[in-house]
């Protein structure tokens, strides 16, 4: 085989790998996105930007707070998994930290931080949920708005999250149950 | 082989025929001894730097439009859209490898355009499934998957976009569980392409360009990836790096060329006169002086230690063993930097065993003063003025820095500043005009 021939075979393997890894992303994305079990959490959102990824609200999930049996086990920051179970409302609540993806249940992962013995408290962040990426021109005037509305109206902002086995996927913001973009248009309106 | 010389006298040759001076076959003769030196060609370089300069404008300015969120679209056009940019330009690079192999300009300014779509197309995907943490894994996939780049379509520009990315993971997972130590694995890949393009033949621009990039990011990188755990063990490990630095490039390449063309020499040694400087300070001994290393056995961090003990002994003892090798062929210049390692650890036991910052910091006030001085002497001797005025910079340097360390009075500080620059000026005047007395006499 010719050098150059040579050459193009193994471009064209490289620009298939190139190709595999958001086209995965892709498809392990979509399946949650369809398949997964729905779970609600409240949160606060705050309006950094990311030029690599676009302009984004900061979200921080409850609860950020969960009691375990052993907090010891958690004292320095570690990847750890959330187990969840919900509560009659919908939302998520955490019945557990492990430090492998349970079988069967559903887990998102979480990083764990500080940790009260006396209380069996462990602080938790989650880690791949804080983002949800919005129009440039539209993601300050939701946090703005949203941090007004939460000011005036404490636990009417939540998520959607789609769990499929330790595959987190964020759905929809909504405020007062509104889709974010939409409760935008009519705050616009009025 | 001086090649900037060597490419002088080719460019002189048609004049020196016109005067007289040489016989055409003398010039026919002269060229085909140096045929190996290809002069340089300001237009063909400019062509690549403006190729890739506008790749990479492209390739920017695709990430912001990107950036923009099109939220208007169906989620499943946004994924279409997603592997566009990638697409195009792997079409693109697949032309050039299949229409254009020999054209570094296209195959230069496709890779950077590549190596880009990757990123960003990763990143519109993580943006439509609103895809937050952990950047670094980002970068690591981003850097993987444009590595082979780099061989494929034999280009320097993802070399160094590459070299950039995992200097930048190395940043990130500093403190993450499993540490950052295949750092150097990652860059270690990069010598392939360096050997070979420094004995394909070719110009060597891109192997030297690559040397620079690869020399500032183990500086970077040998801080992020070791001294986690041993208080003060940075300043053996710099001592070594930068003796490293210089004692590879004395042992295997040629000192002819010119400032740019050595990058591990001067780079190296540059380094090792600022961080000499930087150890000629009391507050740089403190954490060896005041027992800083002295650690209760349950709170030293044993995942570290290991990553740290390997890649540091590897690399002080690698400058170590040169350095004897250095000694045996009597190379004065290499010596000179090479003893740096030793006077590190030296200075360690010093302020160790001694608890005060003063006895290693002396010791290298001695040392900085001791290399200006040698510096300054053999630039002169040698004609090399460039080598004389870094010589009279490291004296000056440590003198300023001594003054504003001690009590002494403004007038005598003014007096000595004044008799520091008189210095450095009569040192170049002479310099000049000793130059300038040789090319007469020529």
């Amino acid at each position: 085989m010719k050098k150059n021939n040579r050459l193009l075979f193994a471009f064209a393997i490289v620009a298939a790998a190139q190709l595999f890894v958001p086209a995965w992303m892709i498809i392990g994305h979509e399946r949650t996105l369809a398949t997964g079990e729905v779970f609600k959490f409240r949160t606060r959102p705050v309006d950094p930007v990311d030029y690599f990824r676009g302009r984004f609200v900061r979200i921080d999930l409850e609860p950020s707070v969960v009691r375990t049996e052993d907090p010891n086990l958690w004292t320095k920051p570690t990847k750890a998994y959330a187990v969840l179970t919900k509560d009659p409302d919908g939302y998520a609540v955490v019945s557990g930290l492990q430090s492998h993806p349970p079988r069967g249940q559903a887990a998102v992962e979480v990083m764990s931080g500080w940790t009260s013995s006396d209380d069996g408290e462990v602080m938790i962040t989650w880690t791949n949920l804080q983002r949800y990426y919005m129009n440039e021109a539209k993601a300050p005037a939701a946090e703005a708005a949203y941090r007004k509305h939460s000011r005036d109206a404490v636990d009417s902002c939540h998520v959607t999250v789609r769990v499929r086995g330790s595959h987190a996927v964020l759905e929809q913001l909504f405020i007062d149950d509104i889709p974010i973009e939409e409760w935008l248009e009519r705050k616009e309106d009025s | 082989m001086n090649k900037r010389a060597i490419r002088w006298l080719l460019e002189e040759l048609p004049q020196l025929v016109a005067q007289g001076i040489l016989t055409p076959e003398t010039e026919a003769r002269l060229r085909a001894h140096y045929a190996g030196v290809e002069p340089a060609k300001p237009a063909r370089l400019a062509v690549i730097l403006f190729s890739v300069i506008g790749a990479l404008l492209i390739g920017a300015g695709i990430i912001l439009i990107l950036a923009h969120n099109w939220e208007q679209l169906p989620r499943p056009l946004r994924t279409l859209i997603a592997f566009l940019p990638l697409i195009s330009a792997q079409t693109l690079a697949f032309w050039v490898l299949a229409k254009r192999p020999s054209s570094l300009a296209w195959r230069e300014g496709i890779a950077a355009l590549t190596f880009l779509m990757i990123g960003a197309s990763i990143s519109l995907v993580g943006q439509t499934y609103h895809i937050s943490g952990d950047f670094a894994r980002f970068l690591l996939t981003w850097m993987i998957l444009g590595l082979p780049l780099i061989f494929v379509l034999d280009a320097v520009v993802p070399a160094l976009l590459y070299l950039w990315g995992v200097t930048s993971w190395a940043g990130q997972t500093r403190w993450e569980d499993g540490g950052n130590a295949g750092y150097w694995i990652l860059i270690a890949v990069l010598i392939i392409p360096i050997w070979r393009w420094m004995h394909n033949g070719h110009s060597q621009v891109r192997p030297i360009l690559l040397l620079w990039g690869l020399c500032l990011s183990v500086t970077i990188g040998a801080g992020l990836t070791i001294d986690h755990v041993m208080p003060g063990f940075w300043i053996i490990l710099y001592s070594g790096l930068f003796a490293l630095m210089v004692l590879s490039s004395e042992t295997w390449s040629d000192r002819s060329d010119g400032f740019w063309s050595r990058p591990l020499l001067h780079f190296g040694a540059g380094g090792a006169l600022v961080f000499s400087f930087v150890l000629s300070f009391r507050e740089s001994w403190y954490q060896v002086a005041r027992g800083f290393y002295v650690w209760d056995g349950d709170s030293l961090d044993r995942q570290w230690a290991m990553p740290d003990t390997v890649i540091g002994f590897l690399i002080i003892s690698g400058a170590l063993v040169l350095l004897v090798t250095t000694i045996r062929r009597k190379a004065w210049f290499g010596l000179v930097f090479g003893l740096l390692p030793v006077l590190a650890i030296l200075g360690y036991a010093l302020s160790a065993f001694t608890e005060s910052p003063l006895p290693a910091a002396g010791l290298f006030n001695l040392y900085l003063l001791t290399v200006g001085i040698w510096l300054l002497v053999i630039g002169v001797r040698t004609d090399r003025q460039g080598q004389m005025n870094v010589g009279l910079l490291s004296i000056t340097a440590l003198i300023i820095a001594r003054f504003f360390d001690s009590d002494l009075s403004f007038l005598l500080r003014g007096l000595v500043f004044i008799a520091l620059g008189i210095a450095f000026l009569a040192a170049n005047l002479i310099m000049v005009r000793r130059k300038g007395g040789n090319r007469e006499e020529k």
